[in-house]
């Protein structure tokens, strides 16, 4: 079991793969050290056979036949070491000079190099032939018995070194696929226990910094993400549930009065209706945002002209604030086109400047402004009213977040969630700032490029 | 939701046209919800009309080509053939009865596909049946309008509303408007007698199709109150609680 997992790893895959590699790198170096060792003396000894049968040869035409058997005499006396071998035989194979007692058999007249094994000492000899005279030969060889010893050492030394490379290699890929496998099995097992459900649980990270440590720390940072937007699920589930109740409760009281009253008053019954739309607006809110964070929007988005609708929206809240004594300035020199959804962006900005015009004091001002740096279409909505602090600007843009002071006022809370999602939609960007006194609500689309951008651009 | 009744044009003694309006308005109701059919119905029949129930599309289809009615009210989503498909048979038979569209689905893209087939107005639920009768008025005056030549000058009682000039006048002395005020005065005196939600004036006034959270529109209207009520006796801007506006001689 154990082991089959360990073959079935990508590490030990590729071990297998490694040593097949390091095999074929070793018997190549191998059938070059050997070529080039081996090789060498056997060519060394080929050398000395043709210079010495070139010696012979010349001995034989200045001294004829008598001189070339007293020289080979001479040389196999001299030869101390046994290592030369030498015959001088006559026509029908007779010895008449040389260290080796018959011509050996099945030795044919051949001009190429002969291997035959020595008489006597049945040792290898390497030889070459030469015909003299009438029918004479002259067989000239070395033993070569240090030669095959060197190459026995050699295949052996061959065999040994494959057998380690191949050895240490498949040791080394167990022994790293066992270590892999062992990090894989930790981030499995935590896998696997945040599947079973305990969330908390976090891949371990060692600190070696390698790709394993990088692998567990991505999970993690992924896990983190999932538990933030879980809590945010958690947490709008528990406001719609809180946010329900109150108008429901309430209804519920308005409703139980009225069956215990013999006529119930039409002001009643308004009024129960005015609590359930309240309940449907805040789930047609909710709606709304969900839908437009689910991107269905973008099919329909298009060049938009975010000039007209500041001038609309503004227009048409520049008499709510009128009568609040608010002053509602609207800042919007340039024509901005963005790519986005009309409705959308007509509404993100309603709700900014309902914010704005429900929180900023009388006597207050409310200024909406339009910007262009280069590629970006800056919307700014600012007002003199109360701020929010640095702390929960985050915070507010989360649906149903209210800050305390605000829960007197109307609303539900979704407000700057949808201009949110708005925003995100558009992939613009939206932040809240200190307007010192007051709030500034800042949202930066990316820009389309007026088609005349050619003729306009030198005013930069 | 109960001021509803009176709503009715033929409700209301003092009309201009008393006998062309005093006939029974007929409108099938196409819808498979039947506590959302039984609540129009009920509301409609209160309201003085004839309603005919349909709650399949294969029904509603052979009761609008067989049967005339004044308006018809088409859920959009119905077992057999659906509210759009509907629609679009209606209008390739040459049937012009407007259509208001009811639907769950409220946004902007759905609203233009409803109007591309052939719809006229656009309705999502949940609806106040205020809201419902106020835009079947407006749907069921259009369409007897529809034939009368383009007025050039619209009035309501002492009220006048010169389209090419721009100019507004009441009891001959002329009154200063803003762009967007001529604008509303002109909705609601193309819809006189009849009551417009805040919903219908900032879809025909501004053409923008969401429910603004603060009372905007009621500050537009106060204003224009102001410039066409103060100082006569005589209110034509009137207030319908809970519902909208009525601009009424």
């Amino acid at each position: 079991m154990q082991l089959r997992t360990l073959i079935h790893t990508s590490v030990f895959r590729l071990t297998l793969a490694y040593m097949a590699l390091f095999g074929a790198s070793a018997i190549a170096l191998f059938v070059f050290i050997y070529w080039s060792t081996l090789g060498f003396l056997e060519r060394q000894t080929n050398a000395v056979i043709d210079a010495e049968i070139d010696g012979l040869s010349e001995q034989y035409e200045r001294r004829g036949m008598i001189g070339l058997a007293d020289i080979i005499n001479e040389r196999v006396m001299r030869d101390e070491e046994h290592r030369s071998v030498y015959l001088l035989a006559d026509a029908i194979g007779r010895p008449v000079a040389g260290n080796v007692p018959y011509w050996p058999q099945n030795l044919t007249d051949t001009s190429e190099w002969v291997d035959f094994v020595r008489a006597g000492t049945q040792t290898p000899v390497r030889a070459k032939i030469l015909r003299v005279g009438q029918g004479f030969r002259l067989l000239v060889g070395r033993d070569i018995r240090e030669l095959t010893e060197i190459d026995q050492i050699l295949r052996r030394a061959s065999v040994y070194g494959l057998t380690l490379t191949m050895g240490l290699s498949l040791l080394a890929g167990i022994f790293m696929a066992l270590g892999s496998q062992r990090r894989l099995a930790e981030l499995n097992r935590t896998t696997r226990q945040i599947i079973a459900g305990d969330l908390r649980r976090r891949a371990p990270v060692r600190g070696s910094n390698d790709e394993h440590d990088e692998l567990a720390a991505n999970i993690n940072a992924m896990l983190d993400q999932i538990e933030t937007l879980l809590d945010g699920m958690r947490h709008v589930g528990d406001s719609v549930a809180h946010d329900l109740r109150s108008p429901l409760t309430r209804l519920r009281n308005r409703l139980e009065t009225m069956a215990s009253a013999e006529r119930p008053r039409r002001e009643d019954l308004l009024d129960c209706a005015k609590q359930v739309d309240h309940v449907l607006d805040t789930f047609n809110a909710l709606l709304r945002i969900a839908r437009v964070e689910s991107g269905a929007h973008r099919s329909a988005f298009a060049a938009v002209d975010l000039s007209r609708i500041v001038a609309d929206v503004c227009e048409l809240y520049q008499a709510a604030a009128d009568e609040r004594s608010l002053t509602l300035t609207c800042e919007c020199t340039a024509v901005v086109e963005v790519f986005g959804d009309r409705e959308l962006l007509a509404q993100a900005l309603t709700n900014l400047l309902d914010n704005a015009i429900k929180y900023t004091p009388a006597g207050g001002t409310v200024g909406v402004k339009l910007e262009r740096t280069s590629d970006v279409a800056k919307l700014s909505v600012a007002d003199s009213g109360p701020g929010v602090p640095e702390a929960d600007r985050e915070r507010v843009l989360h649906r149903f977040m209210r800050l305390d002071q605000s829960r007197s006022q109307p609303g539900n809370g979704l407000g700057l969630a949808l201009v949110k999602a708005v925003a995100v939609q558009h992939h613009g960007k939206l932040t809240l700032g200190d307007n010192a006194p007051g709030l500034i609500v800042t949202l930066e689309l990316p820009a389309l490029t007026p088609p005349d951008a050619e003729s306009t651009a030198p005013e930069k | 939701m109960l001021a509803g009744r009176s709503l009715l044009v033929g409700d209301r003694p003092n009309s201009a046209d008393e006998t062309e309006q005093r006939r029974t308005v007929r409108i099938l109701v196409i819808e498979d919800d039947k506590d959302v059919a039984s609540f129009i119905r009920n509301g409609l029949t209160q309201a003085g009309c004839n309603v005919d129930l349909a709650d399949n599309g294969k029904d509603g289809l052979f009761l609008a080509t067989t049967e005339t009615y004044d308006a018809l009210v088409v859920d959009r989503m119905l077992p057999g053939v659906d509210g759009l498909t509907l629609i679009r048979t209606l209008r390739a038979s040459e049937n012009s009865t407007p259509v208001l569209i009811l639907s769950a689905l409220g946004e902007v893209d759905d609203r233009v596909k409803g109007l591309k087939a052939g719809g006229d107005d656009y309705l999502v639920k949940p609806f106040a049946f205020s809201e419902l009768l106020a835009r079947l008025e407006a749907l069921d005056r259009r369409s007897k309008s529809a034939g009368e030549a383009p007025a050039t000058t619209l009035r309501v009682a002492d009220l006048e509303l010169d389209l090419l000039r721009r100019e507004v006048q009441r009891s001959g002395q002329r009154i200063d408007l803003q762009p967007r005020e001529f604008q509303l005065l002109e909705f609601l005196m193309r819809h006189a007698g009849q009551v417009v939600t805040r919903t219908m004036l900032l879809e025909g006034v501004w053409d923008y199709h969401f429910d603004p959270q603060t009372n905007v529109i009621d500050v537009h209207i106060s204003r224009l109150r102001s410039k066409i009520d103060r100082g006569f006796d005589r209110a034509l801007l009137h207030t319908v609680r809970g519902v909208g506006y009525r601009l009424d001689g």
